[in-house]
């Protein structure tokens, strides 16, 4: 990790004090956050953090296995136009992932998801690097019903 | 491992720069809807003060927020900041219970807010807590009515029912007459409760709740000799205030007042699937995905707990 790196991080650490009040938020380093390419081998759209499971080759070709839990919960997601079905299709497995964490304090492999993209550079899921809080985006999927009007 | 922080990581850090700053406001609701904030329209609508039905969000927005974050428009998740002194046997309690909220125990974040609470300055991981829910035990009441997804309250000719989507508990009211239940001979998750107007304030005692359940999710306790008061006040069309006090001498040296809390009504509507089905999300905490899989594969790992 560079120096300016280093900076990025200290800079985070006083952007995100709310962030850190979070029952997840204990194990993970926001201030650290971190960018891995990888291949998905598991999903799991499930309440109250659906889970992603990826592996990562290393500098060396080996393989590292990796698990990571998003904020949002499904009733979050499904309200921002992520389904269960939709989602599971973009994480698909093997499917070619560019993910954003918020390591473990504790050094293993898992990590709170920051930002997620597909190949194609997508955000999946509405997890766009709002950090924890935000609100899933992507729109209505196609054939939702229309917006009725409220109270 | 192949690793890539910029520039990608400086678009990140502006969404992290403006996020507390949207939290702090109460922020933006799932899918973009933004808070429902109250509509001047609303003001001059007839309704029913005695009406409490319907579903009512503490964060005026539908879905909520999953795990954390305040809302100064309703006041934070915690029962409220003006804790009594603690008996001997309520500081043994409240030494055991560890909770995952709050600001990270023993780091320099939760020193420099000595005036909060203690209780909202001893965070662990997770996967060292002791919280209850996190193994998808009921909240009981008082946990359950602080948490800020929706409820609805359906009112029946005896009782009303509170449904929670948090959790998807069901607590019962029963406004039939009958006296509260003092020393019951069994406690329950969610305790015996009854309901009584007083003038247009709809009072609830509950009494019976298994000690087992926290006051709120920064793990202050209970004994089961615990009596919780509500007190419900609808103060507009879409406006429902609410204020508790806790009596428990066994563990607290004397009566504790809630900050007030406030909810907004919302049309089913408001809450939706991507099929376009309204009403509560089911959320659910079932062990087989809370306890089975995301703690064991996830969560515990995280604080470095392998199983």
């Amino acid at each position: 990790m560079n120096s300016k790196w280093h900076v990025f991080g200290a800079l985070l650490a006083l952007a995100i004090p709310a962030a850190a009040h979070h029952g997840t938020g204990a194990s993970y380093d926001l201030s650290k956050p971190i960018t891995l390419q990888g291949t998905v081998t598991e999903f799991h759209y499930a309440n109250p953090h659906p889970q992603l499971f990826f592996d990562v080759t290393d500098d060396k070709g080996g393989v590292v296995h990796w698990s990571a839990e998003f904020y949002p919960n499904p009733s979050q997601l499904q309200q921002g136009g992520w389904g269960k079905k939709r989602s599971e299709a973009a994480l698909a497995v093997g499917a070619k992932i560019t993910i954003t964490l918020a390591p473990s304090r504790a050094g293993t492999q898992v990590g709170a998801i920051l930002k997620l993209l597909n190949d194609k550079g997508e955000v999946l899921l509405g997890v766009g690097g709002g950090g924890p809080g935000e609100v899933p985006q992507g729109g209505p999927p196609a054939g939702a019903a229309p917006e009725e009007k409220k109270e | 491992m192949k690793t890539n922080f910029l520039p990608a990581s400086v678009t990140l850090f502006g969404a992290l720069l403006l996020a507390p700053m949207v939290w702090a406001q109460g922020g933006p609701g799932p899918g973009g809807r933004g808070i429902l904030a109250h509509s001047p329209a609303n003001d001059n609508k007839p309704y029913d003060k005695h009406d409490l039905s319907g579903i009512w969000s503490r964060n005026g927005s539908p879905g909520g927020y999953g795990g954390g974050g305040t809302c100064r428009d309703c006041g934070d998740r915690g029962f409220g900041t003006d804790v009594p002194p603690l008996t001997p046997l309520g500081q043994k309690m409240f030494d055991a219970n560890k909770p995952s909220y709050g600001r990270l125990l023993g780091t320099a974040d939760a020193a420099a807010h000595s005036e909060e609470p203690i209780g909202r300055r001893r965070a662990v991981p997770p996967a060292n807590d002791t919280d209850p829910y996190q193994h998808c035990n009921p909240m009981g009441p008082s946990r359950a009515l602080i948490y800020p997804d929706p409820l609805e309250m359906i009112a029946l000719p005896d009782r009303i029912i509170q449904q929670f989507e948090w959790g998807y508990g069901t607590r019962t009211i029963w406004t039939d007459g009958r006296k509260p239940l003092m020393d019951p001979d069994e406690p329950r998750w969610w305790g015996y409760s009854v309901g009584r107007w007083d003038g247009d304030t709809f009072v609830v005692t509950t009494t019976g709740v298994d000690e087992r359940t926290w006051v709120d999710h920064f793990g202050y306790p209970h004994s089961v000799d615990m009596v919780l008061e509500e007190r419900y006040r609808r103060s507009a069309y879409d406006v429902l205030e609410l204020s508790m006090t806790i009596t428990d001498p066994k563990v607290y040296t004397r009566p504790w007042v809630s900050e007030p809390k406030k909810f907004r009504k919302l049309t089913k509507d408001a809450i939706k699937t991507v099929d376009g089905w309204t009403g509560l999300m089911e959320d659910l905490c079932a062990p087989a995905d809370e306890v089975e899989l995301f703690n064991k594969r996830v969560r515990d790992p995280a604080g470095g707990v392998i199983h």
